[in-house]
């Protein structure tokens, strides 16, 4: 990522000539208060949102120049978790999970219902298995509590088999220990697969405990990028602006 | 209490609350349209011509005609049958084939389901000509076109139904948590595929739910259709208004309300379940 300048329609500037490198395997933590720029980082990443200027190299892919298809194609291999879960509310869990499987399949096969692939399907039922919920796969989504249905949207990303994993606030709609257990689940997506995962994170706990190196964003600029070993209380201060307080940490 | 009167006003008082933005005058505008537009509708040069004076004038005329719609011909069923049936065939077909069409048009008019604003435009525009045309003007252009029957009924009520469920199924749409159709582009999906996946699993309660009100709407438009020659009870109607057969007329009312009501409580037993 080089000089990466990302301006909205509306004249707000949200990341200002941002140049990053992260490495494959790596566990990252963006933090920053809210508007600083970490959720616009992290959509630059898979084109949700476009940059205005500088380049940005992804796997083999560059997202200043990459449309249509070739957007669709990056945007399959890489794996995305909200804040908000955003799973289809009124069908199954296996047919949310099967959202992972859109970049690989034919538009003509997902009109059809339920025609997607055998080994779509496997791949389907092998991500609900690595996150726990495969006993829940033919319940509606909606029925599910705020933890399941973000597990879910973890086997979704992982439904990609994706080689990178962004996590947007994933953890800001759940009670403290389910938090724990979805970073848990996110860790090991890093440890046993290997896979890049970028989450957001704006508690100081949890960006220290689960992540391997610390992006510090304030008002669009990186102000911090080290190892979780070097980001001190210091360090958390001068990307929030402001002295810790109780409130920047989950607890427990 | 009119010492905390007084803190509250000084509370107010030193808080700095930004100026209301403008339009306090709004309500009093809508209020002065009303009387303008009561005002010219009543008034002699430009109001349409009518009085009340009429119904008691031929009060007795009317009393008649009520009476006789109070008695029903029930001999007369037998021959309502074959009439009934078409009427329900012609609802039911025109129901299906246009929820058929609706579906991809209402994903096709919304802005969640159809980012295309030139596309989305166009077929907007098309839709508010469809809607724009009343049923029966349809049915007697059409009985003109394709001559009298069904058939110039059922296309007439297609088009009449398919302007009804894309506004509305469009409409809950725009309304429904974008979250969904988010995470079927962030994996990779077009948007095809983001409708199909995501999107249609949210909108069916609501696109079911309109074409069980259609089709309601449909038993009772395929009666009145049938007076421009498109089939169905309407026709009978039609005959037996000629007649002055008031007796007959109201057991065909009679036949009428009671499959809406009759679909009235198979909509609300399929939504209970739906929802």
């Amino acid at each position: 990522m080089r000089d990466v300048t990302v301006r909205y329609a509306s004249g707000v500037v949200a990341l200002k000539n941002v140049s990053l490198d992260i490495r494959p395997g790596e566990m990252v933590s963006v933090v920053g208060l809210s508007g600083s720029g970490k959720s616009s980082l992290i959509r630059t990443i898979n084109g949700l949102v476009p940059i205005t200027s500088g380049s940005l190299r992804v796997g083999g892919y560059h997202l200043e120049s990459a449309r249509g298809g070739e957007l669709r194609r990056l945007r399959g291999e890489i794996g995305m978790i909200f804040q908000g879960f955003n799973l289809a509310k009124r069908t199954s869990v296996l047919n949310n999970v099967l959202v992972g499987r859109l970049a690989h399949t034919t538009t003509l096969r997902t009109l059809l219902l339920g025609a997607y692939r055998a080994s779509d399907r496997e791949i389907a039922f092998e991500a609900l298995n690595r996150v726990g919920i495969l006993s829940k796969v033919w319940d509606r989504a909606s029925s599910l509590s705020g933890g399941q249905q973000q597990r879910v949207a973890i086997a979704r990303a992982l439904c990609q088999e994706p080689r990178l994993v962004l996590a947007d606030e994933p953890v800001a709609s759940l009670d403290p220990p389910t938090a724990h257990e979805v970073m848990d689940d996110l860790r090991r997506i890093n440890q046993d697969l290997g896979i890049t995962v970028i989450t957001n994170l704006h508690l100081i706990d949890l960006a220290r405990s689960y992540g391997t190196r610390i992006i510090g964003l304030r008002a669009g600029e990186v102000v911090f990028d080290g190892p979780v070993e070097s980001a001190s209380d210091a360090v958390f201060a001068k990307i929030y602006g402001r002295s810790v307080e109780s409130a920047d940490v989950l607890g427990l | 209490m009119s010492a905390r009167g007084a803190t509250v006003a000084r509370t107010i008082a030193t808080l700095d609350i930004p100026p209301r933005p403008g339009c306090q005058w709004k309500p009093w505008c809508a209020v002065g349209l009303v009387a303008i537009i009561t005002v010219i509708t009543l008034s002699p040069q430009w109001g349409i011509d009518f009085s009340l004076e009429a119904i008691a004038r031929n009060w007795q005329n009317g009393a008649e005609k009520i009476l006789q719609l109070l008695v029903p011909d029930w001999s007369f069923f037998p021959r309502t049958v074959p009439a009934l049936l078409e009427t329900l065939q012609m609802a039911v077909i025109a129901t299906a084939v246009a929820a058929v069409v609706s579906l991809p048009l209402s994903l096709a008019t919304a802005r969640l389901t159809n980012p295309n604003g030139y596309s989305r435009r166009l077929v907007r525009a098309v839709l508010n000509v469809i809607r724009s045309i009343p049923d029966l003007l349809y049915a007697a252009i059409l009985v003109a076109m394709v001559g009298v029957g069904a058939l110039p009924g059922i296309i007439a009520l297609v088009l009449f139904n398919v302007g009804i469920i894309v506004k509305m199924v469009s409409e809950s749409i725009e309304a429904n948590d974008p979250g969904a159709l988010e995470a079927g582009r962030a994996a990779g999906g077009n948007q095809v595929q983001i409708n199909r996946a995501s999107a249609l699993p949210d909108i069916m309660p609501s696109f079911i739910n309109q074409t069980l009100y259609v089709l309601e709407l449909n038993v009772r438009a395929s009666a009145v259709l049938g007076l421009v020659g498109a089939g169905g009870l309407g026709l009978l109607i039609d005959a037996v208004r000629t007649f002055y057969r008031y007796d007959q007329l109201s057991l065909i009312i009679l036949e009428i309300l009671i499959i809406v009501m009759a679909l009235d409580l198979l909509s609300n037993a399929v939504r209970r379940r739906l929802v």
